[in-house]
């Protein structure tokens, strides 16, 4: 179960502020999934760190399974995101020099999971997200953007999160392969009670998903029935 | 993946410019090392030299030294009265003969130059040998020759025979009675070969001849020699350090008593305190026991200041020059750790971002600035024990020239000729030069441990700071690219 309670982000730009998260409030219940739709530039990623604790609101709050985030010191914040989020970057934000395997075992060695076990879940979840196994080995930047956003979704699940934040998670793949990226991901909705909301410009991603929001101007909107046929009637 | 294999492997990421913070952090090391190395070695020194010199006084006769001056011999029962002054722990006599060559006397007298004892000549008694001196006369002893020439055989004919050259005039050679083994100076004796002579307060036909001494007549261990007309078996070598000081040969005391036939004289006593706060005291105690009219007591340690307050200054100039190399190695690795934190400023945050503690990144650049250290210590190690030598003996030989002029004025304003002062000048400016060259850094495990674990403690302190600023990164920095 998470609350977002009235949040607000604001930049300031030379004399000019900028609000990409503008008083947002929502709330999942727990193994929901959900997406984040948006034009370019709207406060998607914004709002996502705000909810990983990667950044810190204006002012508002982000309430899990009953606890504040901005009430919570900086140690405690570092074990949320370790133990309860499973976050995949835009941009990946691999580790360069580490193998595909490593880059999925440092959260888990963060978690103290002994080396064997965390080698060994390692691969498990490169299979899941369709890496080939003669890859797994394979330094980061020696993979393409699709592999490594696959690597991506792989760490974020690596210490079974109860919050996934997907940003673009499909963004590099192909169709096949992101539909096998969305069917994993319900899986884990559906059968790990995980929740997980994804950032996605593809509507056939966000059509499978529970619960769907739209970010315009840092305003979030739920579409419904009706609003995403005003939708498609104003274009 | 472990936080130290991470770190090993960030050590290596960037290969060229890890060769190249090793190869600095090397010579910062190395440099460190080789003066810790240095320092060690004087330190030493400096405390061999006040534990065996500092506690020395030497008695002359009162108003005469070695073969100068006049006044009474000290004898055997003054040496009993210093014994029992409080504090003194041992009383070695020493009797200082002059030995001249037997087939250069028969030739001086046959050419009118009478064979006499030498200068002055109040406790020293000239004897015959089989030896030749290993030094030439030269200048020096050619001029020493002729002043004392020229006092004791008057008549010998200044009339005519001034402008005329002195035939060719081989120098005496001082033999030493002692009783103990120690050179006249209360130092002990640095035997190259052979062995001591056993008791030295027997009469016995064993010597130890001086390294240059024993060269020039083709002497070595088990060959014989006469002086008067005993024989003497070379029983070990010594070497003193000095040309003046290896023309010199040392028997027992009884044995040069009664080459002398004198035997109850003493040239010298070489007095040894119990400790070194007691010295002032029982040098003043043993000047009233002994009567300052028929001794006068010294401080050895006086004439070796300039030796070890220059050795001093090594060690001072040595020690700083390690802590500078050390701050230095420091320094050097505060700014590599730097300038790798700035630049994984993003990396820094992407592991924060999927919940590493800061701790743990910590350590993780800490880890990897020791990788570096270690590698730099290896090098630096190696460079040390190749340099430490060098720079050893350049800071001494520097240090020891400038002493070596220090003593060398007040020699002059002593006004001791150079070929007719035994012992003397010879024992303990001889043995301050000795000592500047006997210094040698050999770099010895221990202390090259101690200085690699100060260089490690350095490195770690100067990789705290930028392992420190890691905590500062927030995990946002991720969501900005550069
Ligand atoms: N640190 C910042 N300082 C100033 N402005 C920022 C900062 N971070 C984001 N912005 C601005 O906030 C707005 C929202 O950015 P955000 O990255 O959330 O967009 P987005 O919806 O994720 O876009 P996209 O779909 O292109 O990823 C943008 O106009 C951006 O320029
Ligand atoms: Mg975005």
């Amino acid at each position: 179960m998470i609350e977002v309670k009235n949040l607000v982000r604001t930049f300031k730009s030379g004399d000019r502020t900028i609000k990409p998260v503008n008083d947002v409030s929502f709330e999942l219940e727990q193994g929901t999934l959900a997406s984040i739709v948006g034009k370019s530039g709207s406060g998607k990623s914004t709002l996502l760190s705000l909810l990983g604790a990667l950044d810190k609101p204006t002012s508002g709050d982000v309430v899990v399974n009953g606890v504040s985030l901005a009430s919570m010191p900086d140690g405690k914040l570092t074990n949320y995101r370790r133990r309860d989020i499973g976050f995949v970057f835009q941009q990946f934000n691999l580790i360069p020099n580490l193998s595909a395997v490593d880059n999925v075992m440092l959260p888990m060695e963060f978690a103290g999971v002994r080396k064997a076990a965390r080698a060994e879940r390692a691969r498990q979840l490169l299979e899941q997200v369709q890496l080939d196994p003669d890859k797994h080995g394979r330094r980061i930047n020696r993979l393409s953007g699709g592999e490594q956003q696959r690597v991506a979704i792989a760490r974020a699940l690596a210490n079974e999160p109860k919050l996934i934040l997907a940003d673009e998670p499909t963004g590099n793949l192909d169709e096949q392969t992101g539909e096998h990226i969305i069917e994993l991901l319900s899986t884990l909705s559906r059968d790990h009670n995980t929740t997980i909301l994804v950032v996605t410009h593809d509507r056939a991603l966000a059509n499978k998903t529970d619960r769907r929001f739209r970010l315009q101007q840092g305003r979030l909107t739920e579409e419904t029935a009706r609003t995403r046929a005003t939708a498609a009637l104003t274009g | 993946m472990s936080v130290l294999a991470r770190s090993v492997g960030n050590a290596f990421r960037n290969k060229v410019r890890t060769a190249a913070v090793v190869a600095v952090l090397a010579v910062a090391i190395g440099l460190a090392l080789a003066m810790l190395v240095a320092n060690q070695a004087v330190t030493g020194k400096v405390a061999e030299l006040n534990a065996s010199v500092g506690t020395v006084l030497t008695v002359n006769p009162a108003g005469g030294q070695g073969f100068e001056g006049g006044g009474e011999p000290l004898t055997s029962a003054q040496a009993a009265t210093a014994a029992a002054v409080p504090n003194v722990s041992s009383v070695v006599g020493t009797k200082a003969l002059r030995l001249r060559n037997a087939a250069d006397m028969a030739a001086e007298a046959a050419s009118g130059r009478t064979g006499q004892g030498g200068p002055g000549g109040q406790s020293a008694t000239s004897v015959t040998t089989s030896l030749t001196a290993a030094v030439d006369a030269g200048t020096l002893g050619n001029r020493n020759q002729a002043s004392t020439g020229a006092s004791g055989s008057s008549t010998a004919g200044t009339t005519g025979s001034t402008a005329q050259a002195a035939p060719a005039f081989s120098l005496p050679i001082t033999a030493t009675g002692i009783g103990a083994e120690m050179d006249s100076t209360g130092k002990a004796l640095q035997l190259t070969q052979g062995t001591g002579l056993g008791n030295y307060t027997a009469a016995s036909t064993g010597a130890l001849l001086g390294t240059t001494l024993a060269t020039k007549n083709g002497l070595s261990v088990g060959s014989t020699f006469t002086i008067g007309d005993k024989t003497f078996t070379v029983q070990g070598l010594f070497d003193a350090g000095t040309a003046f000081g290896n023309n010199a040969l040392y028997v027992t005391l009884p044995t040069a008593q009664t080459l002398a036939a004198l035997p109850d004289e003493l040239s010298t006593m070489i007095v040894t305190v119990n400790s070194m706060e007691n010295v002032d005291a029982a040098k003043t105690a043993l000047q009233t026991a002994l009567g300052s009219d028929k001794a006068d007591v010294t401080q050895g340690q006086r004439n070796l200041e300039t030796a070890v307050s220059s050795l001093d200054s090594v060690k001072n100039i040595s020690f700083i020059a390690f802590v500078a190399a050390l701050g230095t190695a420091g320094l050097i690795i505060l700014l590599i750790m730097v300038m790798l934190v700035r630049e994984r400023r993003r990396e820094i945050g992407v592991l924060k971002a999927i919940g590493a503690p800061n701790r743990t990144i910590g350590l993780q650049f800490v880890l990897e600035a020791l990788v570096l250290v270690a590698m730099g210590s290896v090098v630096g190690a190696a460079v040390a024990s190749l340099a430490s030598g060098g720079i050893a003996s350049a800071l001494i030989s520097s240090s020891s020239s400038t002493s070596a002029a220090a003593t060398g004025q007040r020699g002059g304003a002593g006004g001791f000729p150079g070929g007719g002062f035994p012992g003397g000048a010879g024992g303990p400016l001889g043995g301050a030069s000795q000592l500047l060259t006997s210094v040698t850094a050999s770099a010895s495990p221990g202390v090259i441990a101690a200085g690699i674990a100060a260089v490690f403690g350095v490195a770690i302190i100067g990789a705290l700071v930028p392992a420190l600023l890691t905590a500062r990164i927030r995990p946002i920095e991720v969501l900005r690219g550069e």
